[in-house]
Formats: structure tokens, C-alpha cells, sequence
């Protein structure tokens, strides 16, 4: 495997590749003993002048001569010592090396500050090979084929249509095909019934809903903010709600990466300034105390690392500390991108003005009525208090009385303790209080209760998304930590050809600096933006990015296995307007996608990882498809879009370790029917995932995800088997099947959940199966909930081929 | 035959925690150690060290005084000024104990009798006040949420010995301040995720058959599930990750079974319960809690976390407003539990293979918070190891004569960190994982001061 993968890159790619991978070999096999924790021999080869300098054996390394470097000579068997000590290098990483050096021993930083690293660089005209072969749809195909018949590998056969439509439902949508769908696609007899399947799926909102999911993943979403008390972002679905109809409107990248990024620098409607929600719904240390400061470091971290690792597909983060060891990125870099951030302060966007406006207001008289209400209540409970507390504390030892009775400074430390612990015992409830009052009071209460209630009766969210803007025209000083003398000013990555942001000019109300970075990253010749952007894409179609580091190009990235598919993808996807739906059908309807998952035996044997895409990488359902998929089948999915977040009724067992009284934290909609929305819809906070969603690999949302993993583990099996969710849709199943004989309850129960009949010996199997469970458990109804039950658990419904 | 390393770890995966993929791939990670499990005691809310572990006369002698000098200067808590509050003596004793005499204090009678097992770190520093961001770095060496917890590292690279069961194992109060994350497995598989462990015959979420769904009807269903899967299996032979889940119904199958066996202490002698304070209104819950730590590490989990306090019932951050009375409380349900698995762990022989950690996340302010009470204080406290081959009844390090600073032999949660896992067998430099493209670690960059040799060596 590592062999291929080094011959190829030494091979095919340019040469500022060589350096990275040298220098990431020397990284992996090296730098454990040699490296900046551990120096045996007084030897690190971590950077350049390192290895030059040597160690107690003398210089490591002598540019252009391999022969004559020490380094050199105890990897390729020349000296009587042997490195490293786990065992020979294989001879693809010695001819790497020995090139490398040969080469001059260029170490990545140098390589890519003289502007040599591919991705750094501008993206290439390409043309798709021309290929004479039928199986060329699309260039895509074209790009790819090159590459398997350069490795003795052909394509796999074409899938069916069930196949394929179960494919790119689940793919645009996160949902799988209903029986009926399938039935009518395998109908279509038109020649072009794929691609207008394909056109279908993106017009409906069910794709914003999917691939919303994919980027909140990015960003890093949550519904709270974490920590102790993990406080609700009480508007941050309006950001979520804004992505989802971003990509449901196709708006294109480089205008939803400026709205993120500067909406409220850039653009006049709201609508677009909701982008900036982007910098407001990860997690943050707000509301505890005075670590306003460390909040406000880790705060800068998150923008700069979010923002490099979305946008630009870069880890900068390593140079928060100290120059980025194997990307051309400083420390100085570091914190010019930090002090494009540092004006930011948190806004919010008023939807419509005049409703925010008169919502405002209207929080503000209510407020100043509820004083006086809760005088009135106090006032009028006063005596019933007092008269209560007496009479519970007489119930206490005489000793606890005296302990009340007692000043707080004269309690001995028992009698504190008493204190403390009968306090609470002793304060009387307000249902205790309002029994005792007199009709007349009563009567009073119920007017209170009347206007309290129609204070809040229609109380809803306002028509505000969250937001941020610059806290003026100049930002605060930035500073590298322990050089406070020099105050760096804002700008790009010197690799990316720097420049440094001016000031705005005068009048303006923000500095601008985000607009400037905005404008930089959303350039059609900006070297990564498309590249990352396709790329991403690219991965979630096929399993696997052409860059399979999805988040890092820069000199540690795996490198591309289509590096010319991805310069073409990129300039297409600039070319046809930056547009996703595009980017879609141009990956969907190519020969490659339609592929079946079966891998020929020379796939098995020569490329297992499936990296030349010899047939199509099966997947298993993400947490939320695995979650919609059971509520679709069990027919209760309700499609309702957008709105704040649903908290669903969950087992009390379900909710263990939550930091937060339940009754605070998990506020059950008080709507079933909401219950059984889609996943995106269902409440993220940051201190408590739900169970099922967890286990199935849904992240935590604090660190930017590219790429979710996808376990296996006795855990999600027992969560999909023995949830009361599985229970509860299994029986909502079972009721709408019980039309007719065994045999027709199992045709129901098969369709809903595979969408397809069973076959002669699976409707045997399915109807010994409810006799058997009917006897078991008494009902046909019981009988059928456990075969839907089942059968929500089979690899064939978890699966997509 | 396994076709790829991808395929081989998705077939390792069967199990509760994968066999260690770092290990697999980097020689020499596992040297030969005696801990091959650790039981960390984590008091939750923040125990006071200058009560406990580490006494300091002098706020008996400057009782009621505020600090002499620029003393308080640095110092931060949410509650106090430490220029203008005044010290408040420890309302306990300190003795002497054991052959070694290491003071400690009558709040723990117990564990007093255990002094010359135990390594006691009185040079503990960190610098998060707060609960949930200290937790956070206790566990996960960050201050913020999403990294993986110690224990999830320590099963990520030592590997499961027993698959029915998960690898690592959490017991608490319930409501965690950090809430969940602290025991979560952050940027690695979720296979490595703490699994919360409850009272009662199904200890693992989900592991009971729902209401209603007899034995037999449950194994009709998962048989069902295992044809379907077979014969859905039988055209994607090649597929082992198809394999590997209809192994994991197996294993769920199995669990039933097991599982509730871990937990059923009608097994346990009378005299092992009593040795506990099972039954006993104070000590039950932490005694049968430290039982079933016992009963786990036996049957090879390897890592089992215990909580004692919530943030929503009897918790050691009490102590905020009453000092003693929440370390009286919490003491006296923790002491004996804990003396009694010290000493059931020696007697059946496996206090040389496991390594109990006692710690907390930060000590509390040497100065008064209103007249009884102690605020946070991360930056000096205690933390005390026994078992694994540890040369007891020895103090590492020290705080000012205040208690205020960590001050000789500072330790960092990095230090203790890197500590523990090379107590496990592991390097700390070495147990990565690749995650935006840094090979992570659990010491991020640090862990230089680890004091494995100055605890093997007495």
C-alpha cells in the first residue's frame, strides 16, 4: 500500500511534492528519536538547520550528495549503522530520500514560500484526456479510466436502478427511496431517466437539508454553548436554517463564503448578513466568570483555525505557537489572520426592521409590567410565607430552630450546617401558599395569573439571526504573545502572496478587514478555495477525497490521486458559477458513480482501499439517515422545515449526565408531532448528544469535522435494537400493516422498511417468523412491530450499495 | 485474510475498543509495565488540599488574616479577592500515619491506614477555575471541550482484554459539570468512548429488551436480523465490515448476559460488602460504585472511572458555603470505599496490576470564602496514586507555605498525564492519532516532567 502510494507521488507529481513527503517521512520514522522531545545522538531532524548542524556524529545531511550524507547512508544500508532501529525503509521512501536530497534538500517551507507547492499555486488548465471507450460518459470518466487502465484495473458494471436511485437519495437527500419512487424510476423507460432523477433530487428542500448537515459539521454547530451550564444560542437555527436554504437556493460558493465570512461588511440585506452566524454558533465560555480573556484567546483560535480549515483547507493552528514545521505559515501569518478577526464583536441581524424594532419594544414594556406583577404576587403571599415557614421550622429539632434563631455570625459551625442544609426544607411552595388564600385574594390571584399569561401567550422568537460586525473602524492592537512591542497588522498568508489589508477608509463603520478576507478567499484565483470546495464534494459521493485530507493541502496532506481531475472539477466548478447543484450532476451522472459496489478480484488484490474507484465504495448511513430513514418507513417522518430546535421525549436512562436539571435542559416540545422531524431539526447541545446519534458517529461540535468516522460497535447495535424509538416506530409500523393475511403484513412490513416485496424464501422465513412472534408475545400487531423492528436493523436497510 | 489495514481495524473493531491501531503500527509502544488497568477516583467538584493531603499550619497561625505581602497577587477565582480575604485554618487534624508518617487528615480515618501504599502529589497545578473547563483539562488535557479523554487514549492504545465488555468504563453521580464529554472519546472512533455504567441489572443504555419483548421473542428477532444479514452478506463476501456488524449483534446478544453478571454484588461475601460500607446509609452508593470497579478490572476492563458528587445533588463544591459540612459529608461517604478497594484489590492480588488514581479538579482557596467556606484553586493541589509497582508512603513535590502554589517539583496535568501512560506501558510521545493532520496527542506538546521513575523507585 505505502509502497504505491510513494512510487506514485515521487513519480507523477511536481517537484515541490518531493519535499513534502520527504520531509513527512522524516516526520513518521524519524523525528521520534530525532525530533523536538527526544534528541539520541544530539540529532533532530525537524527542520533544515537542524539536520545541517548535525549531531555529536557531525553534519546529517550535505545538499546534493546523498552518497556523502550520514542521514543518507545509514537509511540505504551504507554504514554500519542501520536506521531506523523498527526496521529497513522501504526502497520507494530510500529512492524518495535520495531524490530529495539530491534534489538539494529543499525543506517544505522554503519550497512553498518560493511559491512551489501545488496547491499554493493558481489551478491549471486541464483537458480531459481523450479516451475511444463507451464507457465515457463525461470527463470525469475520462480522468479516471486514464488512471485504472494505468494500473490494470477496468470499471465495474453498471448498477441497477434500484441501486442507483437508493444511491443518490441518500446521497442529495439523506433519505431513502420509498417503494413507490423506486418502481417509478425502474418505469421510466426515457434515455435520459438518471439524469432527470438526478434533477428531481436537487430541485427538492429535502437536498438543503442533507448537505446543510455536511457543512454544519464544518462549522462546527451547536444549539448551546457548552461548558457547566451549557446556555442555549437561543437563536442559532436561524443560521442553520439560512444554510439549509442556501444550498437549496444553489446560491453560489463564492457569495456564500462572503456572507459567512463579512455578510454584515458586504451586503445590505439581512438575509445575507445572516451568514455571519457562521463566528456565533460554536462553543464559548460566555457566561462564566471572569475569564473574559481566555474566552477571548479561544475565541481568536477558533476563528482562525475554523476559517483556515473551511475555507482555505489549511491546519494553521500550529503556528499559534510557533512557526508551522511543515507549512509555510509563521507565526507572524498567524496573528495577521488573527487581527482580521480581532474587531469582531457578537450583533444581530434584524430580520425585518420594523417587527425587530417593535419586538424590542415590546420585551421592554413587558418587562417593566412584570416588576410590578411580581410585587403584586409577593406582596400578597408575604404573610402566608411568613406563617408557613414558622410552622414547617417548629417541625424541626429544637436544636435546628435554635440554629435559625441564632445571628448568622454567632452559629457555631454545626448550627451553619444545619442552617444550610434545612433552608430549602423550610421555604414554603407557592402551591402551599395559594391554598391558604381567602377568596378574595384567590380571585385577585386568578386576575394576576390572567395577565401574566397574556403577556406570554404569544411569545415567540423575535425576527433576529445571530451575527457579528466589527466594534468600529480600528481593531484592537494584535500582538504574538511575549512581543508586545510589535503590533501586527492584519493581512493574508505570506505563501498565498500576503499583502497586508489597509485601513478602511474614512467613515466607514468596521474596519473592512473581513471584507478583504472575504474577498481574497472567494477569488476565482484564489489556488485552494475551489480546490477545497470540490474536493469535499468529491468525498461525499465517493467516499474518499481526491485529496483524502480533506481539510489539509498543505505539505502533510495525502496526496491527490486525480490531481488533474481536481484542477478540471475546480475550474468547472468556477466556470459554471460556482454552483453545487452543478458540481452534483457533473459527479452523478459520470460512469464512475453509477457503478456497482461488487470489486472485481484484481480491485481486491491491487487497490483495496478503492482509491482508484474501480467500482463504488459502499457506505454505511450516517447517524441522522440512520434516524430519518426508520421514521420514513414507519411513516411518521414528519417533513415540516426550519424553526427552533425540537427536543424529543427521550428515556430517562437516555438522559444520564446531563450537567443541567432536566427541567432546564431538556425541554420536551411540547408537540409530538415534532418529535418525529428530521434529524438536522432535532436539538444539538454540546454537553449531552442524543444516544443514538452519538453512537453512530454524529461529532461533538466543537472542533471542525471533515469527515465523520463510521464505527461499528456492539453499542450501535444495541441502541438501533432496544431504543424506545425502535419500539415505538416498529409499532407505528405494525399498526398501518395489519391489512390482511401473514403473508400480506410481511409484504407491507418488507416494503416500507427494504422498498421491495420479499422474495419466495424471505416471505416464508417473514410469515414462520409473525406465527412464531404472535405466539410469543399474544397479538399479529406485536408479531409485525418485531419484524419491522428487525428489519430495521439488517445490513440492507444500514447499507448503500 | 484480511485485504487492507482498513479492513483488518474495521474487524478488530468488533469488539468493545479496537485493538490498538497505534500500537499495531508503531513497535515498541507497550513496554513491559505492571499497571495494566487504572481505577481513577475523580472527586467532582473540587476537594480541598490543604484539608486533606496537604497541611499547612501556617493558616492556623494567620487564621482570620489576610495574606502578608503581594502574596495574592496573580490569583484569580470567580469568588474571592485574594487581597482582602482572610485565611481560614483546616477545621481537621492531621496525623502522622504509617511506617512513612505522611500526614493526612481525620477527614479520611480510611485511607489513613493506607499511607505507605500511597504517592502522593502535592504539587498539582493547572489554570482553569472554573468546573467544566478544569474537568475538561483533568481529563482531556484542554481546557475546551471535543479531545478525548485519558481514558479514551489509554484504550485506544492498550486494546481490549475482555470484548464483552466495553474497555472503558464510567460510574458517576449523574449530572457531570463538564457534562458527558469528560469521559467522551473526542476526535477518536466513538469506539473509545467511556461508557456510562448505572445502578441496577442493565448497566449499559439500550441493553435490555424493550418492555413487553420476552427472551425468546428477542432472540426470534435477532436471528431474523442474522438470516437477513446473511443472506444479504453472501453476494458482498468481501465486504468485512458488513461482517463485522453482524458480529456486533452477536456481542450485543452476548452482553445481556454478561453484563448484569459484572454488576450482581449478590455474589460478594458479606465481608466484602461490609469492607466497602455496602449497606451502610453513608458509604452504599461510592462503596458498591468501588465493588463494581473491582468486579470490572477483574473481568479486564481496563480503564474505570469513578465520579463522586453532581452538580445537582451532595457535591464537593458544597464547600463554596460550608467547608465543613460538604467535606464531612463527602468524606465520610468516600473513605471507607476507598480503603476498602485499596485493601480487597491487595488481598486478591491485584493491586500490583492496577493503578488507583485519587484526584480531583482543582484544590480550594487557603483564604475564606465568606466565613466557612473555600473557593476554587487550581494552582496548587493534591493528588495522590497507589498500586502498579508504586514505591509508597512518598510525597512528590510541594505547595507554599500557604498552600497557594504548586511551587517544588511543579506537576501539570500534561506531567501526570504522560505519567499514566507510561505506567500503562506507553509512550506519551507515541500514542498519536492523525486528526487535521497533527499526529495528536493526548500531551498536545508538553509532559516533559512525568515522574514515572520517581514513583517505581522508592
Amino acid at each position: 500500500m505505502r509502497f504505491v502510494v510513494l512510487l506514485t507521488f515521487a513519480v507523477s507529481l511536481p517537484a515541490a511534492d518531493l519535499k513534502g513527503s520527504a520531509v513527512a517521512l522524516l516526520s513518521q520514522k524519524c523525528q521520534s528519536c530525532h525530533g523536538p522531545q527526544v534528541q539520541l545522538s544530539g540529532l533532530r531532524l525537524d527542520t533544515r538547520e537542524a539536520i545541517l548542524r548535525g549531531g555529536k556524529q557531525g553534519a546529517a545531511l550535505t545538499p546534493g550528495k546523498p552518497q556523502d550524507s550520514l542521514l543518507f547512508r545509514v537509511i540505504s544500508g551504507g554504514d554500519k549503522v542501520a536506521m531506523p532501529p523498527t526496521g529497513p525503509l522501504g526502497p520507494a521512501e530510500v529512492s524518495l530520500l535520495r531524490e530529495w536530497i539530491t534534489a538539494g534538500a529543499v525543506w517544505p517551507t522554503e519550497a512553498v514560500a518560493a511559491k512551489k507547492w501545488w496547491s499554493f499555486e493558481k489551478v491549471k488548465p486541464v483537458k480531459p484526456p481523450v479516451l475511444a471507450d463507451a464507457w465515457v460518459r463525461t470527463p470525469v470518466d475520462a480522468f479516471i479510466l486514464q488512471q485504472l487502465r494505468a494500473r490494470g484495473l477496468s470499471a465495474a458494471p453498471e448498477a441497477d436502478r434500484r441501486t442507483l436511485i437508493r444511491r443518490a437519495m441518500l446521497d442529495l437527500h439523506g433519505l431513502p427511496p420509498t417503494a413507490a419512487e423506486i418502481e417509478a424510476f425502474e418505469k421510466d423507460s426515457a434515455p435520459d431517466a438518471y439524469e432527470k432523477l438526478v434533477d428531481r433530487l436537487l430541485a427538492s428542500t429535502r437536498y438543503g437539508e442533507k448537505w446543510g448537515k455536511n457543512w454544519l459539521d464544518l462549522v462546527r454547530y451547536g444549539d448551546t454553548s457548552g461548558f457547566e451550564q451549557d446556555p442555549y444560542l437561543l437563536y442559532a437555527w436561524r443560521y442553520r436554517d439560512y444554510v439549509i436554504d442556501s444550498f437549496n437556493a444553489d446560491k453560489p460558493y463564492d457569495r456564500f463564503v462572503k456572507e459567512q465570512l463579512a455578510g454584515d461588511e458586504i451586503y445590505e440585506e439581512p438575509i445575507a448578513q445572516q451568514g455571519t452566524g457562521y463566528y456565533t454558533v460554536g462553543p464559548n465560555r460566555d457566561m462564566l466568570f471572569k475569564v473574559e480573556d481566555i474566552n477571548r484567546v479561544e475565541t481568536m483560535t477558533d476563528f482562525v483555525d475554523t476559517t483556515s480549515s473551511v475555507f482555505l483547507g489549511l491546519t494553521v493552528g500550529c503556528a499559534r505557537c510557533h512557526d508551522h514545521k511543515y507549512d509555510p505559515i509563521s507565526q507572524k501569518d498567524y496573528f495577521r489572520l488573527q487581527a482580521i478577526f480581532a474587531p469582531i464583536v457578537k450583533s444581530r441581524v434584524f430580520l425585518t426592521y420594523n417587527l425587530a424594532r417593535q419586538y424590542d419594544l415590546q420585551e421592554n414594556t413587558r418587562q417593566w409590567k412584570l416588576y410590578d406583577l411580581a410585587d403584586e404576587f409577593q406582596r400578597m403571599k408575604a404573610p402566608y410565607v411568613k406563617r408557613l415557614r414558622a410552622e414547617k421550622l417548629a417541625q424541626l429539632p429544637q436544636a435546628v430552630q435554635i440554629a435559625f434563631a441564632t445571628e448568622e455570625d454567632q452559629r457555631t459551625p454545626q448550627q451553619k450546617a444545619d442552617f444550610e442544609m434545612f433552608t430549602k426544607k423550610v421555604a414554603p411552595r407557592d402551591d402551599e401558599v395559594f391554598s391558604l388564600l381567602t377568596p378574595d385574594e384567590k380571585a385577585k390571584l386568578d386576575r394576576l395569573k390572567t395577565r401574566l399569561l397574556s403577556l406570554y401567550s404569544n411569545y415567540a422568537p423575535g425576527p433576529f439571526s445571530p451575527s457579528v460586525t466589527d466594534s468600529g473602524p480600528l481593531g484592537p492592537p494584535v500582538y504574538i504573545p511575549g512581543k508586545e512591542s510589535d503590533e501586527v497588522p492584519p493581512g493574508f498568508l505570506s505563501a498565498l502572496g500576503g499583502g497586508d489589508i489597509p485601513p478602511p477608509p474614512p467613515g466607514s463603520a468596521t474596519t473592512l478587514r473581513r471584507k478583504a478576507l472575504a474577498e481574497w478567499i472567494a477569488s476565482p484565483e484564489h489556488p485552494l478555495t475551489a480546490r477545497v470546495a470540490v474536493n469535499r464534494v468529491w468525498q461525499a459521493h465517493f467516499g474518499r477525497g481526491i485529496v483524502a485530507t480533506t481539510s489539509d493541502f498543505g505539505a502533510r496532506s495525502t496526496p491527490a490521486t486525480h490531481p488533474e481531475l481536481l484542477e478540471w472539477l475546480a475550474n468547472e466548478f468556477v466556470a459554471k458559477g460556482w454552483s453545487f447543484k452543478q458540481l452534483h450532476r457533473t459527479m452523478m451522472l459520470s460512469s464512475v458513480y453509477r457503478q456497482q459496489t461488487k470489486p472485481s478480484p484484481a480491485a481486491l488484490t491491487k487497490d483495496p482501499e478503492n482509491q482508484w474507484l474501480s467500482h463504488f465504495t459502499r457506505r454505511r448511513l450516517e447517524a441522522e439517515e440512520v434516524r430519518d430513514a426508520v421514521l420514513l418507513a414507519a411513516g411518521t417522518l414528519n417533513p415540516k422545515m426550519h424553526g427552533k430546535p425540537v427536543v424529543p421525549a427521550l428515556a430517562a436512562e437516555e438522559l444520564y449526565g446531563m450537567s443541567q436539571p432536566l427541567g432546564n435542559a431538556w425541554v420536551v416540545t411540547s408537540d409530538p408531532t415534532e418529535h418525529t422531524r428530521r434529524s438536522i431539526y432535532m436539538i444539538s447541545r454540546r454537553n449531552f448528544r442524543m444516544p443514538m446519534l452519538e453512537v453512530f458517529d454524529r461529532p461533538e461540535g466543537v472542533l471542525s469535522c471533515a469527515r465523520r468516522e463510521s464505527s461499528t460497535t456492539p453499542t450501535q447495535s444495541l441502541s438501533l435494537l432496544n431504543s424506545d424509538f425502535t419500539r415505538h416506530q416498529a409499532l407505528a409500523l405494525a399498526a398501518a400493516s395489519l391489512k390482511g393475511d401473514e403473508s400480506a403484513i410481511s409484504e407491507a412490513v418488507f416494503l416500507a422498511t427494504l422498498a421491495r416485496r420479499p422474495d419466495a424464501n424471505e416471505l416464508t422465513m417473514a410469515r414462520d417468523f409473525l406465527t412464531k412472534q404472535s405466539q410469543l408475545l399474544g397479538s399479529v400487531e406485536k408479531a409485525a412491530a418485531e419484524l419491522a423492528r428487525g428489519l430495521f436493523n439488517t445490513n440492507e436497510f444500514l447499507y448503500v450499495d | 485474510m484480511y485485504t487492507s489495514r482498513r479492513q483488518f481495524l474495521t474487524r478488530a473493531g468488533q469488539g468493545f475498543g479496537f485493538v490498538a491501531l497505534s500500537g499495531m503500527m508503531q513497535e515498541n509502544l507497550l513496554a513491559a509495565t505492571k499497571a495494566k488497568r487504572i481505577i481513577y477516583l475523580f472527586m467532582h467538584g473540587g476537594v480541598s488540599h490543604v484539608d486533606t493531603f496537604d497541611p499547612k499550619p501556617a493558616l492556623a497561625k494567620f487564621n482570620g488574616q489576610p495574606l502578608p505581602g503581594s502574596f495574592g497577587e496573580g490569583l484569580v477565582t470567580s469568588r474571592i479577592d485574594f487581597r482582602k480575604a482572610r485565611m481560614l485554618a483546616s477545621p481537621w487534624n492531621f496525623t502522622r500515619n504509617g511506617q512513612s508518617g505522611i500526614e493526612i487528615s481525620d477527614l479520611y480515618p480510611h485511607v489513613q491506614k493506607h499511607a505507605d501504599k500511597l504517592a502522593v502529589i502535592r504539587s498539582c497545578h493547572g489554570d482553569a477555575f472554573d468546573h467544566a473547563p478544569a474537568i475538561n483539562l483533568r481529563t482531556s488535557g484542554n481546557q475546551f471541550p471535543g479531545r478525548p479523554s485519558l481514558g479514551a487514549w489509554a484504550v485506544y492504545g492498550l486494546g481490549s482484554e475482555n470484548k464483552n465488555l466495553p474497555s472503558f468504563v464510567v460510574m458517576s453521580d449523574g449530572a457531570m459539570k463538564s457534562g458527558a464529554g469528560a469521559y467522551g472519546a473526542g476526535f477518536l472512533p466513538a469506539a473509545y468512548q467511556g461508557t456510562a455504567f448505572r445502578s441496577g441489572k442493565n448497566p449499559v443504555l439500550h441493553l435490555a429488551s424493550p418492555d413487553g419483548i420476552t427472551p425468546e421473542a428477542q432472540k426470534e428477532t435477532l436471528s431474523l436480523i442474522d438470516r437477513m444479514n446473511r443472506r444479504h452478506f453472501a453476494t458482498r463476501e468481501e465486504d468485512t465490515t458488513l461482517e463485522a456488524r453482524i458480529s456486533s449483534y452477536e456481542l450485543a446478544y452476548r452482553m445481556q448476559s454478561e453484563a448484569p453478571d459484572a454488576v450482581d454484588l449478590t455474589k460478594e461475601s458479606a465481608a466484602t460488602k461490609a469492607l466497602y460500607g455496602i449497606d451502610e446509609p453513608m458509604t452504599d452508593d461510592f462503596g458498591r460504585k468501588c465493588l463494581l470497579a473491582r468486579r470490572l478490572v477483574e473481568r479486564g476492563v481496563r480503564f474505570v472511572q469513578l465520579y463522586q458528587g453532581t452538580n445537582l445533588g451532595d457535591d464537593w463544591d458544597d464547600a463554596h458555603l460550608d467547608l465543613l459540612g460538604s467535606h464531612n459529608k463527602m468524606a465520610k461517604k468516600s473513605d471507607q470505599p476507598i480503603a476498602g478497594l485499596l485493601t480487597d484489590l491487595a488481598s486478591r492480588g491485584l493491586l500490583d496490576s492496577t493503578l488507583v488514581v485519587w484526584s480531583t479538579e482543582f484544590g480550594r482557596t487557603p483564604l475564606a470564602e465568606g466565613k466557612n467556606g473555600r473557593d476554587h484553586h487550581p494552582y496548587g493541589f493534591t493528588t495522590w496514586m497507589a498500586g502498579a509497582g508504586i514505591a509508597g508512603g512518598r510525597v512528590l513535590g510541594s505547595t507554599d507555605e500557604f498552600g497557594l502554589r504548586a511551587v517544588e517539583q511543579r506537576k501539570d496535568v500534561h506531567d501526570i498525564h504522560a505519567t499514566l501512560l507510561r505506567l500503562l506501558g506507553m509512550d506519551h510521545l507515541k500514542l498519536t492519532y492523525r486528526y487535521q493532520s497533527r499526529d495528536m496527542r493526548l500531551t498536545d506538546v508538553h509532559g516533559e516532567n512525568e515522574f514515572t521513575s520517581w514513583l517505581l523507585n522508592a
